[in-house]
């Protein structure tokens, strides 16, 4: 599983004699990762940049930015006023950008670009961006915050909304070899406050694999009260199908490191290390083949046993790789079996003691938004979950239940290390930050859609693909 | 808890009496803080004129405790030969030990576990213990306990190596889970809060001044006992106090804790050693022994901050929640007297309290909790002039203010103190 020139690029003398040489090999950049409990101040004392005009979203961020403990440095004396109150109270006081010095860089740029609804109006992320794009610390971040486009937008308003997606695309790919990350956050009117827990992700190494892409947050699922930002899933339950291993198993301990009591299900024939895990994290074991006729009923008994569920991870899917010509009908059922047709059936089955405020998250991947050749049922089957959040998030929203995806891009497992090594390079380095991602990547995305801080985002598909190249 | 106006039993102050502060390694070196603790003790019993038999209980907090009797308050009533029933317990909260001892005292008195508690707090910088590194004393197990035989010598010696591993540690004032020196959270919240070099060599002058002028006018003469030191020389009064400073003189001081910083050796409170001990006990009994009673605690508050954050702001939080439990609003308040660890700690907790945007996102309140008036702030000075053995300091502060009550006729007196850990603490003294 080790990735070679990652381990190349840690050394500095060949990180020297590569470059000195001119040689196209590329170097990618260790990520930042930061896989203990969420910190109170993930941000603690990380100079974070703030340009754009002064808007809405302005106090909510002054607040998040100085209570999460970053050193705000304002690209704009507009922005000072929001930022005078909240600096004091968390001994944050906003300091200006031109104060930096020139050899200084920063951890994060964030961008206000709600008031942009022209053409024209773009203008303003050359002028922000351009002298300070080159100062993004290793592993840093960047968050543009926009306005949605909807239909009923005018023309040019919507085209520069959906400008702002293609921008930050580009400068994610730009910057990836920094192992920085560009991410767009949209704010719907009148969710402002729920940009807070969003904005915690974005700009901290929680979410060092998630770049280039828009992350939508609306005021959908109901849900009012200041989320806790630590032990945040205290007193709650989850449920982690395919817990045994992989990207399951690393959910399960990072959602009961936040507290969650995790109910850990997997086939019978892994007792093993279901059994293990769910010792390790104090959580339960639930032996269930998810395929089995009477496997939602199984998972409903089990969830009752704990007198409900706020958490759902449908996490377990299976391939079963051949291109369509050769593919048998075993093949394509079993893969859409496990897949997606489990999901529903168990979603069903326990959708009423899902409490309310509770997290669906189901895992989906980038070979259902961009295909793979050999693997039509399989993004057939994620490609479907992708449209059945979307709908579910609709029909749960009421009860404040969020229903997410999460796509991976390569992650580094079991299975992506048995790939060809050519096939595996390609997958690996074709993507913005070069390199494969963690188990414990998609975990904390899993984690973060799974916490009170997501509430604002529903029926969205979270990309967790170091900016693949493909799929996009 | 904490609210004595409630409850039928009421402790009150009667007395307290400190011996005088010293740089630490000076005048008290041969002074542990057992010794420092049964100077004040003796001299409080000796001014009150209570006998060995009045005394039901020592309640004593200390940070530094020695490690082969930490039961302080239990060695200095066997030390002073009171009667074997003066029970004796030790607490600690870092620099609001003191005041812990004294609430918790109060607390016993008015639930009715005793009528009369001694209360206080004292520390020897200067006995510190040296401490071994755990490697040390689980590789020396073998040899501490059974008959170690030559091949065990041997194999400690093999476990030992290298030498740099088994060096004695210099004790510091480092936070455990962030291992920043005090200092240096200090510095950072001066940096945070914009606190220049400027005020804080301001606040640290005025505190020596007026300790300086409390000092030779006599004020402290009740508070203070003479104490005679194993070289048999006898120490009147405070070492380190500077009445000939000036912020001319502090500002030519270099930064103590970073290059570029603003703390100093002059705008911080200094190592030091010494004593403090305040008589409690009910109004009756008080009555009964013909005492005067001084003060009586109407609320305290202890609380924690985010050591990682801003290690001593605790009692911007401490404070107003004290002032809640006592009814009371700053301006209430006739006296405030707060501990100076640090001249910027003070000026930052200060600013918090004055804030009204700190007061929404910290307090949950509308307003500001207040400004403060400096002319009823620190009135005699504080801990950077007075120096700041850290068991002491509490006993110290509740002493001065309840004489300062009696003294002006004033009513009431706020009291704040930081902590090791991010604590805060707080107290809200009444005239009796």
């Amino acid at each position: 599983m080790g990735d070679f020139l990652l381990d190349l690029s840690q050394n500095p003398q060949a990180r020297r004699l590569i470059k000195s040489l001119g040689l196209p090999i590329p170097l990618p950049e260790k990520l930042k990762r930061d896989t203990g409990p969420l910190p109170a101040r993930p941000l603690a004392d990380l100079d974070v940049v703030v340009g754009g005009a002064a808007s809405e979203l302005t106090p909510v961020l002054a607040a998040t930015l100085t209570a999460a403990g970053a050193n705000p440095l304002l690209a704009s004396p507009a922005l000072a006023s929001a930022f005078a109150d909240p600096g004091q109270s968390f001994g944050r006081p906003a300091g200006e950008l031109s104060a930096l010095a020139e050899d200084k860089n920063v951890w994060g740029l964030v961008f206000d670009a709600t008031s942009i609804d022209s053409v024209d109006g773009l203008r303003a992320l050359y002028d922000f961006f351009h002298p300070v794009v080159g100062r993004i610390g290793r592993s840093g971040k960047v968050v543009v915050l926009g306005r949605p486009a909807s239909p009923s937008d005018a023309p040019a308003v919507a085209a520069a909304r959906t400008g702002l997606e293609g921008f930050v695309r580009s400068l994610a790919k730009e910057i990836g070899k920094r192992g920085a990350t560009a991410n767009l956050v949209t704010v719907e009117k009148g969710a402002e406050a729920r940009v807070a827990g969003v904005l915690r992700f974005a700009l901290s190494p929680r979410s060092a694999f998630v770049t280039g892409q828009p992350i939508p947050v609306s005021a959908k699922a109901k849900g009012g009260a200041e989320p806790a930002f630590v032990h945040a899933l205290e007193k709650r339950v989850a449920l982690v199908t395919g817990a045994a291993r992989g990207i399951g198993y690393a959910t399960a301990k990072l959602l009961a490191q936040e507290g969650a009591h995790v109910l850990c299900l997997d086939r019978p024939a892994d007792d093993g290390p279901t059994s293990q895990l769910a010792r390790e994290i104090g959580g339960t074991a639930v032996l269930v083949d998810i395929t089995a006729p009477d496997a939602p009923a199984k998972i409903a008994e089990a969830i009752k046993a704990k007198g409900g569920v706020d958490i759902v991870v449908h996490n377990a899917g299976i391939t079963r790789d051949k291109t369509l010509a050769r593919m048998s009908e075993e093949q394509w059922d079993q893969a859409l079996a496990v897949n997606l047709g489990a999901v529903v059936r168990i979603n069903e089955a326990i959708e009423k003691q899902i409490r309310d405020g509770g997290r669906v998250v189901c895992l989906s991947s980038v070979a259902g938004i961009a295909g793979n050749v050999g693997q039509t049922n399989y993004s057939a089957s994620k490609a479907a979950l992708i449209g059945y959040v979307r709908s579910l998030a609709d029909k749960l929203a009421g009860r404040g239940i969020t229903v997410n995806a999460v796509a991976p891009g390569f992650i580094e497992t079991r299975l992506t290390a048995a790939i060809p090594v050519a096939i595996r390079e390609a997958g690996r380095r074709l993507s913005a930050l070069g390199q494969g991602g963690l188990p414990d990547d998609v975990g904390a995305a899993l984690t973060f859609l799974s916490s009170p801080a997501a509430q604002g985002i529903t029926g969205a598909t979270l990309r967790v693909c170091g900016g693949a190249l493909i799929g996009a | 808890m904490g609210k004595s106006s409630s409850s039928k039993r009421r402790a009150v102050i009667v007395g307290g009496v400190r011996t005088p502060f010293v740089k630490a390694f000076s005048e008290f070196t041969k002074i542990d803080t057992i010794g420092l603790g049964v100077a004040a003790v003796r001299g409080l019993l000796a001014r009150t004129g209570l006998g060995h038999r009045d005394v039901e209980a020592i309640v004593w907090g200390g940070v530094i405790l020695p490690s082969a009797a930490p039961n302080v308050a239990r060695e200095i009533a066997l030390d002073l030969r009171l009667d074997p029933g003066c029970e004796g317990m030790t607490l600690t909260r870092a620099c609001a030990s003191g005041l812990q001892a004294i609430t918790t005292a109060v607390a016993a008195i008015e639930h009715g576990d005793a009528d009369v508690i001694i209360a206080g707090g004292s520390d020897s910088t200067s006995n510190a213990e040296l401490k071994l590194p755990q490697k040390v004393v689980h590789a020396m197990a073998p040899l501490a306990l059974g008959k170690p035989t030559p091949a065990d010598y041997l194999g400690v010696l093999s476990k030992l190596m290298p030498i740099t591993d088994i060096l004695p540690t210099k004790p510091k004032i480092a936070e455990r889970t962030t291992g920043e020196v005090m200092g240096e959270s200090a510095e950072k919240m001066a940096r945070r809060n914009e606190i220049s070099r400027q005020a804080q060599d301001e606040l640290a002058v005025r505190s020596h001044l007026r300790a300086a002028a409390a000092i030779a006018s006599g004020r402290f003469d009740d508070e203070v006992v003479a104490v005679e030191t194993p070289e048999r020389k006898w120490v009147h009064g405070d070492t380190l106090v500077r009445g000939d400073t000036s912020v001319e003189k502090l500002a030519k001081l270099r930064p103590a804790f970073a290059r570029e910083g603003t703390l100093t050796a002059g705008n911080s409170s200094p190592l030091t050693d010494g004593a403090a001990a305040v008589l409690l006990m009910t109004e009756e009994k008080a009555k009964a022994l013909g005492l005067t009673p001084k003060a009586a605690f109407r609320s305290w508050a202890y609380t924690g901050v985010d050591p990682a954050d801003q290690l001593l702001m605790g009692p911007a939080l401490a404070m107003p929640k004290a002032l809640e439990r006592a009814g009371l609003a700053l301006s209430d308040v006739d006296l405030v007297d707060m501990h100076e660890a640090f001249a910027a700690q003070v000026l930052a907790v200060v600013k918090m309290l004055a804030s009204p945007a700190f007061a929404r996102a910290r307090l949950g309140r509308d307003k500001a909790v207040g400004e403060i008036d400096p002319a009823r702030f620190n009135v005699h000075g504080g801990s950077i002039a007075l120096g700041h053995p850290f068991g002491a300091t509490g006993a110290r502060m509740v002493t001065t203010m309840a004489n300062e009550l009696v003294k002006t006729g004033k009513s009431t007196a706020l009291l704040g103190i930081c902590a090791a850990g991010g604590l805060g603490a707080a107290a809200v003294l009444e005239r009796v």
